[in-house]
């Protein structure tokens, strides 16, 4: 049985293209942006509208991308360069400029396309390869200040701290109710599924931030009111699957509707589009430097090379995710030329062999043509995780 | 109501669909037909051909499972299986010995890892752009102007290896046509393809692991060249195939019928 | 593919004006003379790497007919006896760090290491195994990378020396490329060293900031650090400590051969007869990096020496071998792969440049003041590195400096960040030169495919 407000935020986002072009004239700016590191406090503090593009699924967007970009990148920027290329989506028609972070070396590159080709005004955000480093946590401060510096350019107004206090107090709470939201989505009640979260979770990006916690608010009530708190359990002839690796933008349902179609069940996930964002996020400091920092010492973006096994956070993060989750198996969704986690894809099968957590990798791309072939690679694996019980 | 209790499994395959039946939890008939387009008709038509061969009638099936590419269209079918898991306990049946499979079908490649009963413990399948399928060796046939059996008693008259790419299928053949243009032998060019897959299905039991005894399933399994290509490359011994190695697939499923029948009753 | 029957041999006609040329110096200071050199190429090298002297056309890599060159000679050899020389090196105590090709290598050589890009490394990893011919070494080659892609992932390009120093043995003590544009697959390849059995070797990641980088002092003084952490890093290895002097005279060196290899540039390109063919000229060129024999000293002998020698055949107006009247001048931009050159010229074209490496090579290094500083702001000047636009006005300078007929941009399957910006850098470079390009796209091996669409190209231009 869905709840209720599932409806109502699936209405919002059908209305939200309206309001933006209604805000628009009546003289707001909206900022299109992509990327993991971006500080969307700053752009939300400064009275802009931030919205986060990038769609997927769509293999005719792919192949227009792909005359801009190249057939050699990860069929996310292709699918965005397409977007930009047909300018047919509302939100890309209704962005004013743009902001793309360096986190990601292919984003960057996007970003150089959507400016050569479609003369797009973006402020580029550089990030650290080294984050962890104090030298680079210097530079990444300084980047986002000089971030902020361009955006107050493009406002026509000076960041004003009392605002920035406030909405990063709002994103914070909207990160608690996140995160609460999916230890619901694990339980045996079931009363809504990672998909719905997932999905939830998208629909941030797009509405008003403020009308967007007030509507997580009223999922945790029903779901308070119905279940009480929540305890994830194993149910009986359960497939809990954790999902890791690329980008899984809103558009792509591939994959998800497979699993669920071979009668896995997803519960939960490490996707730097999915939870990683909302976890470990420590504002100290309510000034553009205090967030680059909050940023930078998050659990890192699998794009950002890091040297050293045993401490990298993200593969600690990725296992205790899973613990905490119940998940009895993690399926690794690469993107083809998606370097960053399909070259880190033995690494992390072999990472939780050591804990008995099979993994299958499933490497694809928009196109439906490998429909069948992935349907069988995840149906065996939930007939192995099955049959193992 | 027939007092025989037999149990189909039903493969339908890109290339072949294999049928077979077991009574008693031995095998009664098997069928093996070309795949067309109907891939519904194409099950039927194997179930009556294994079932002739049987001398059995249709009503003495207690239990069909079938697996495959076609599966999803199989009606007929009480339960359908992955092809992978079929092929675990299929190898485990001909071979209880068996704790790794090298499956090499029309469509795709397999590395498969079992327990002690035929359970997949662990399995890799090949990336798109991946050479190693039944499907490539006949592209490579086709070059060559000879049968598919043919390749590998060819391959064996090598007298070097000569590198082929091995990330796919297409530039793989269009490296053989200028091979074959430069005045190489098509020996040394088969088994330099026989090499190329060798390298990428050992990519696939680097993730997996390997273990023995390894069996070897699929259409492909038939080409003794690549079973030496892979022997060498992964470092062991394939066990001798008792039964026609393509029929694994459809010795599982039947099993698997066998098992969810008498787990229902 | 392989004519193992009719290896090369250097003409004995040639010895002895040879023999009487220049030694070629080395970084520690000894010597050798061009009669040892002549011997090792002529008795030696042939007998441990006959796929090296294998003389089909269809080896790109082939050695140049032209023997009349004394650098060629000596480039081969100083190739050839790669294993020798590392080998020796680390006898000495002397690191080996993995770099990424078209980067720098001033800090690595002040820090008392010597810096080799893949391509050097992959020479030193092939000369363990000795007596094979073309074939059985491009088997050996292409089953070597395959445990690589094991690893890593079939998509891989650049996989940081990997297949060599995890699944081998090679003696590389760290891997420390920088984190360019150039490639994207450099630094997840070494962060797949991490997941290696080979704990041993240094992980580092010299990271280079995006975006302006130039321009924005912050990120200067960011590179800057990374300099001076990889310099310690390796001194690390060393023993010793590498003070601001000792990077300003390895600066100083390496922007000699810079600066030798541009005015060879010049005169090559000045010339109406291509005075070298394109293999030769390729590999003169890139002398200038300072990195592809792992001894900058010994890479300079030779820099002056054919200096000499390209001067007097562009004065004389004296061909190149093999290549033939007026041929379709192409130069080549993108990732790090390039045509056949034999085959380009069989068809009636010469490549006359190429952008990747001659983007560090042309960019020199301020002498007075800090080191750390000066490295970074030039270092982050990289043409090859900035901005779309930028990028291509430089290229036109070196395409209009080389007197072009056409473009061509060639990135290697499984590149992202080259071919991501294949088709805006090829528009805007038609948009400023009128001249015609093409976009291919290159799979690690010159395949038919590859050799008709280069070969259609030169005709077009003819």
């Amino acid at each position: 049985m869905a709840l209720k407000i599932i409806d109502t935020i699936k209405k919002r986002l059908e209305e939200r293209p309206n309001e933006l072009i209604k805000a628009r004239k009546e003289g707001q700016k909206v900022v299109g942006w992509q990327g993991y590191n971006i500080p969307e406090e700053i752009i939300y503090a400064l009275g802009l509208i931030p919205i986060r593009l990038g769609v997927g699924g769509d293999d005719r967007l792919v192949e227009i991308g792909a005359r801009y970009i190249s057939t050699k990148n990860c069929v996310f920027c292709r699918e965005t360069v397409g977007l930009f290329a047909e300018n047919k989506d509302p939100y890309i028609q209704n962005t004013d400029f743009l902001a793309f972070d360096a986190t990601c070396l292919q984003t960057y590159r996007t970003a150089e396309i959507l400016q050569y080709y479609f003369k797009k005004e973006i402020v580029i955000l550089g990030v650290p390869r080294n984050f962890y480093w104090p030298e680079a946590k210097t530079y990444f401060t300084k980047e986002v200040e000089y971030f902020t510096q361009r955006l107050e350019e493009h406002a026509g107004v000076k960041l004003d701290s009392n605002k920035l206090a406030e909405t990063i107090e709002l994103y914070n709470l909207t990160r608690k109710a996140i995160i609460k939201i999916y230890d619901y989505q694990a339980t045996k009640e079931r009363l809504i599924s990672w998909e719905e979260t997932y999905d939830i979770l998208q629909a941030g990006y797009f509405l008003d931030r403020k009308e967007y916690l007030g509507l997580l608010e009223e999922v945790l009530e029903e779901l308070e009111e119905k279940q009480g708190r929540p305890v994830i359990e194993v149910d009986e002839d359960e497939a809990r699957i954790f999902i890791s690796g690329s980008v899984i933008p809103p558009g792509d349902k591939k994959l998800i509707d497979i699993i669920k179609e071979v009668g896995g069940r997803v519960v939960g996930d490490d996707l730097w589009s999915g939870l990683i964002p909302y976890l470990n996020v420590e504002i100290e400091d309510y000034t553009p430097a205090g967030i680059a920092l909050a940023y930078i010492n998050r659990t890192p973006h699998g794009a950002l090379p890091y040297l050293d096994l045993e401490t990298d956070r993200r593969i600690i993060r990725m296992k205790e995710l899973i613990k905490s989750f119940k998940a009895q198996g993690v399926i690794y969704h690469t993107l083809r030329y998606c370097d960053p986690y399909t070259f880190k894809a033995k690494e992390t099968k072999d990472v939780l062999q050591q804990d008995g957590i099979p993994l299958l990798e499933i490497h694809t791309e928009y196109a439906v043509s490998d429909f069948e072939a992935i349907r069988t690679r995840v149906e065996a694996f939930v007939e192995m995780i099955k049959n193992k019980q | 109501m027939s007092k025989i209790e037999a149990f189909a499994g039903v493969d339908v395959g890109s290339l072949g669909t294999k049928v077979v039946i077991l009574v008693a939890g031995e095998i009664a008939g098997f069928s093996i037909i070309p795949t067309g387009i109907n891939t519904e008709e194409n099950g039927l038509n194997g179930l009556s051909g294994a079932l002739e061969n049987a001398g059995l009638d249709r009503e003495d099936l207690k239990f069909i499972v079938a697996t495959g590419y076609g599966r999803i269209s199989a009606p007929y079918a009480n339960k359908t299986v992955t092809e992978i898991t079929c092929h675990a306990r299929g190898a485990h049946y001909l071979h209880p010995q068996t704790r790794s499979i090298i499956d090499m079908g029309g469509q795709d490649c397999k590395a498969i890892r079992l327990d002690e009963n035929g359970n997949v413990t662990d399995f890799a399948m090949n990336d798109k752009c991946a050479a190693g399928t039944g499907r490539f060796l006949e592209v490579m046939a086709n070059v060559f102007k000879v049968s598919l059996s043919e390749l590998g008693p060819l391959s064996l008259t090598a007298t070097t290896i000569l590198p082929v790419s091995s990330t796919c299928t297409v530039f793989a053949e269009s490296e053989t046509v200028s091979l074959l243009a430069r005045g190489e032998k098509p020996e040394n060019i088969i088994v330099g393809i026989h090499h190329a897959i060798a390298n990428r299905v050992g990519g696939m039991f680097s993730r997996v692991g390997i273990e023995s005894d390894v069996f070897f399933s699929g259409g492909v399994a038939k080409n003794i060249g690549m079973r030496r290509a892979l022997e060498e490359n992964l470092k062991i011994k394939i066990a001798e195939p008792e039964k026609d190695p393509q029929l694994v697939g459809a010795i599982g499923a039947a099993v698997i019928a066998q098992n969810s029948w008498k787990r229902g009753n | 593919m392989s004519n193992s029957d009719n290896l090369f041999k250097y003409p004995e006609a040639i010895r002895d004006d040879f023999i009487r040329t220049e030694d070629i110096v080395f970084r520690d200071g000894s010597r050798v003379t061009a009669g040892e050199v002549w011997q090792y190429l002529t008795e030696v090298g042939p007998v441990k790497y006959p796929n090296i002297y294998d003389t089909s056309n269809y080896y790109g890599g082939k050695i140049s007919g032209d023997v009349k060159l004394p650098f060629s000679l000596k480039h081969n050899y100083l190739l050839l006896t790669m294993d020798d020389r590392m080998t020796k090196a680390k006898a000495n105590g002397v690191p080996v760090v993995f770099v990424q090709g078209g980067q720098s290598v001033d800090p690595y050589y002040a820090a008392g290491g010597i810096a080799l890009r893949p391509a050097s490394t992959g020479i030193w990893a092939r000369q363990k195994e000795e007596g094979l011919d073309l074939n059985q070494e491009q088997v050996r080659s292409a089953d070597v990378k395959e445990k690589a892609y094991r690893a890593i992932s079939f998509e891989a390009c650049n996989t940081a020396g990997y297949e060599h120093i995890q699944e081998g043995s090679l003696p590389v003590d760290m891997i420390a490329p920088f984190s360019c544009l150039r490639c994207s697959d450099v630094s997840y390849g070494l962060e797949a060293h991490r997941h290696g059995k080979r704990k041993d070797v240094k992980l580092f990641l010299v990271d280079y900031p995006m975006d302006h980088q130039k321009d924005k002092e912050w990120a200067v003084r960011y590179f800057a650090e990374n300099i001076r952490r990889l310099i310690q890093e390796i001194n690390e290895l060393t023993g010793k400590e590498t003070s601001a002097e000792d990077l300003r005279k390895e600066i100083k060196l390496h922007n000699e051969g810079r600066k030798l290899a541009v005015e060879i540039a010049d005169l090559w390109w000045s010339a109406e007869v291509p005075p070298t063919n394109g293999k030769d000229r390729r590999d003169l060129f890139q002398l200038g990096g300072m990195e592809v024999h792992g001894d900058p000293e010994a890479t300079l002998s030779l820099l002056k020496e054919a200096k000499i020698y390209i001067e007097e055949r562009v004065k004389n107006g004296i061909g190149g071998y093999g290549v033939q009247g007026n041929p379709a001048r192409i130069f080549v931009c993108g990732s790090c792969v390039f045509p056949n050159e034999y085959r380009t010229e069989e068809a009636g074209g010469i490549i006359v440049g190429n952008d990747n490496h001659w983007s560090d090579i042309t960019t020199m290094v301020e002498e007075e003041g800090d080191p750390f500083y000066n490295l970074s702001k030039a270092i982050l000047s990289y043409p090859y590195e900035q901005a779309i636009k930028e990028r291509a006005k430089w290229t036109v300078e070196q395409i209009k400096k080389s007197r072009a007929d056409g473009v061509l941009f060639l990135y290697c399957w499984g590149c992202n960040t080259q071919s991501a910006v294949a088709r805006a850098l090829v528009d805007e470079i038609k948009l400023q030169t009128g001249l015609p390009t093409l976009i291919i796209e290159h799979e690690g091996r010159g395949s038919e495919q590859l050799q008709n669409r280069v070969n259609a190209f030169v005709e077009m231009l003819g």
